[in-house]
């Protein structure tokens, strides 16, 4: 169980996993598609780069930040004693 | 080998179950292809290819009922990870996602994406910034949340009232989209189809309620992505020799931009916030496949992912499911493989208009209008595709498709064996129970726990709350099906809608409560009540032609006028009160009891003491 006086770095900790989490995937999230055009000239697998990007990249980076959250967030949990008792 | 608390609560013989139930439907379809070999009538196919999953569907439903509330309610929490995010992924946009969604990309191509790359941040907003929390939490519904949150039986009963339009669309479109195609696949009118779906989803959840509806969800998941992955791999292999269609259609899509540009598809530039997405109607390819922003503006598309984000990530239909998983932990685990399977639908379902742009083109480049392929004539038969017959040549422009038939389409144009259609029918019946009955799920257990008893934070006892529970759903499913019968609108514009009315509504609330300690009871109430009101006013707003912004857009006003009213009405009132802050720090914390099982163990001491 955690401690009280823990309880404020924990926060601080998680406020910042959840920046690092989000903020970089929704910025991608809106500016590729934006450059998919530019991007449709080169090619990935057969497939035009852009749309590729913009369709299975999203995919992929989507799966890899929810994983990376995980991940990391249950190491802050573990590390604050904040994690759920098992 | 130890087994922990939580691995003792998951059930270990899940995978057999399921795989039980894959195996049987696999071996339904088999012997379907026999008896199609031998010659049986296609009628009787067709009836087997309906009634056959719906059986098991509504068995496992049966099979699973309960008398413990705790079961009804949240499915005991012990469901796992893998099947918690499987029913989450297909829920989202149920078959409106499936087949609008690939006719959509079907007619606009790259356009269609704005949809889907909402439906990934959603999962990611989700599961990073409101599942867990939630889960923690452990309340059964999202008003019963928010009114524990802000300990406010007023902001719980009016978030039910307004999480009652954007539920009820969606079941309507998603009872639509299924009448549909059970209605084509044996013949029967929608209407009665709709009236058939009621019942079966009545059958199905009420008895269990939440565990019914999450064992007999996930069996209707594993029927719809197979449903729409096996004809799209059969036609991978034919066509490019490996069966793994979204990864495989690449090369197509080169060959498939120099026909389009050969054949005269225009590359048009839409104006920055246009949203000319594709109606439920016949329609003709409207731009090259991967040729971005010729029917959706580039301001329009970032907003339509956005609007989509905040609908997924705040969907009441979905978060409480993220509460049945046997710990926070699993509930980010969750929301990671709802992002594989709904990847998975959503890029097979890409393939699929991609394979079906393909054939089209086989066609157009023959260019003979007055020697059509076989498959082409029996799309026309089927009532899929229009053809203008009044040119010698075959244009692309005068092959107009319908569009929630492509998915339907491809198994006919690649010669497949009836089965296949049928069994893709099947599998967006499937996908439509499975999205109805979560949102009915979902708004029966509001209306028994929020509205009905929604004056007291104790519940009622176990028998009344149970029935209670179950003649809630009842209700709202016959209530949802009466709606889709009077409203004639299109599937995928009730979703949409829908949408951005829970992101308008609930998403900057939840997102708030959790990360704003110091938002009270009216930053509650005004964030919801502005963010509904902003949105209704754009969405009719958009649809009488009032303002030059698309209804399905409404989030861009919606979500800051929800956040804006919730800030500011927190901020010029007084602060909250000591409970609930310690209430918000409790929740913050993934260990220790669920808050709202201690309230009940509190609830029960007080009585017998």
């Amino acid at each position: 169980m955690i401690e009280r006086k823990e309880r404020k770095p924990y926060w601080r900790h998680t406020k910042w996993q959840m920046i690092a989490s989000v903020v970089p995937f929704l910025i991608l999230i809106v500016v590729l598609p934006l450059y998919a055009d530019s991007l449709n000239a080169e090619k990935f697998l057969g497939f035009p780069l852009g749309y590729f990007l913009s369709a299975h990249g999203i995919a992929v980076i989507a799966i890899f930040t929810i994983a990376s959250f995980v991940n990391r967030q249950d190491a802050i949990d573990h590390w604050h004693g904040a994690h759920e008792d098992i | 080998m130890s087994f922990t608390s939580q691995t003792r609560l998951v059930n270990p013989r899940l995978g057999a179950y399921f795989g039980i139930f894959a195996s049987a439907l696999v071996g339904l379809v088999i012997l379907l292809l026999i008896f199609e070999e031998l010659g049986t009538s296609s009628l009787w196919l067709r009836w087997a290819m309906l009634v056959g999953p719906l059986v098991l569907y509504a068995a496992i439903g049966v099979a699973v009922f309960t008398r413990e509330p705790f079961e009804f309610f949240a499915a005991g929490r012990r469901v796992p990870a893998g099947y918690t995010g499987l029913g989450i992924a297909n829920a989202t946009m149920g078959a409106t996602g499936i087949v609008a969604m690939t006719g959509v990309f079907f007619i606009i191509g790259f356009d269609a994406l704005c949809l889907v790359i909402g439906g990934f941040a959603g999962f990611v907003v989700m599961g990073v910034m409101l599942a867990p929390f939630f889960r923690k939490f452990g309340s059964f519904t999202v008003p019963s949340y928010l009114g524990r949150r802000f300990d406010s039986m007023a902001v719980r009963i009016l978030s039910a009232a307004l999480m009652a339009l954007p539920l009820l669309l969606l079941i309507a479109a998603e009872l639509r989209m299924g009448a549909f195609a059970a209605g084509w696949l044996v013949g029967q009118p929608a209407s009665l189809m709709i009236f058939m779906l009621v019942f079966m989803i009545i059958v199905t959840i009420v008895l269990g309620g939440m565990r019914s509806l999450t064992w007999s969800s996930c069996a209707q998941a594993i029927a719809a992505i197979l449903a729409l992955i096996v004809p799209v791999a059969i036609v991978a292999v034919l066509v490019t020799s490996f069966p793994l269609p979204q990864l495989t259609h690449g090369p197509l899509l080169r060959a498939l931009a120099f026909t389009e540009g050969v054949e005269g598809l225009p590359v048009v530039e839409a104006s920055t916030f246009a949203f000319l997405i594709p109606d439920d109607g016949f329609a003709p390819l409207a731009k090259q496949f991967t040729a971005p922003f010729g029917s959706i503006g580039p301001g329009a598309f970032v907003v339509a992912t956005l609007t989509v984000m905040a609908g997924v990530a705040s969907a009441p239909w979905l978060l409480p499911r993220t509460t049945m998983t046997p710990g926070v932990y699993e509930t980010r685990k969750s929301l990671g493989w709802a992002t594989v399977f709904f990847g998975l639908v959503m890029l097979t379902a890409a393939s699929i208009s991609v394979f079906m742009r393909d054939f089209l083109m086989d066609v157009v480049r023959a260019g003979d209008g007055a020697d059509l392929p076989d498959w082409m004539r029996q799309l026309v038969d089927l009532g899929f595709i229009q053809i203008d017959t009044h040119s010698t040549r075959l244009a692309l422009t005068s092959v107009s498709f319908s569009r929630d038939a492509v998915l339907l389409s491809l198994p006919v144009a690649a010669g497949l064996p009836s089965v296949f259609v049928y069994l893709a029918a099947a599998g967006v019946v499937a996908a439509a129970l499975l999205a109805a009955g979560a949102a009915v799920g979902a708004l029966g257990c509001i209306l028994a726990e929020d509205v009905v008893n929604g004056l007291s934070w104790e519940p009622l006892p176990n028998e009344p709350r149970l029935w209670l529970g179950r003649i809630a759903i009842g209700a709202v499913a016959i209530l949802g099906g009466l709606l889709a019968l009077v409203a004639p609108t299109d599937p995928l514009r009730l979703l949409l809608w829908c949408l951005a009315l829970t992101g308008s509504t609930l998403f900057p609330v939840l997102v708030l409560s959790i990360w704003w300690k110091r938002m009270n009871t009216f930053g509650a109430i005004a964030g919801l009540v502005s963010g509904f009101g902003v949105a209704v006013i754009t969405i009719l707003g958009g649809e009488g032609r009032f303002f030059g912004l698309d209804g399905a857009l409404a989030g861009v006003l919606g979500i800051p006028a929800g956040a804006l009213g919730a800030i500011a009405a927190s901020l010029v009132t007084p602060g909250p009160s000591r409970k609930m802050l310690e209430l918000v720090h409790e929740m913050r914390i993934p260990g220790g009891e669920v808050l709202y099982d201690r309230e009940m163990r509190q609830l029960r001491l007080k009585k017998r003491g």
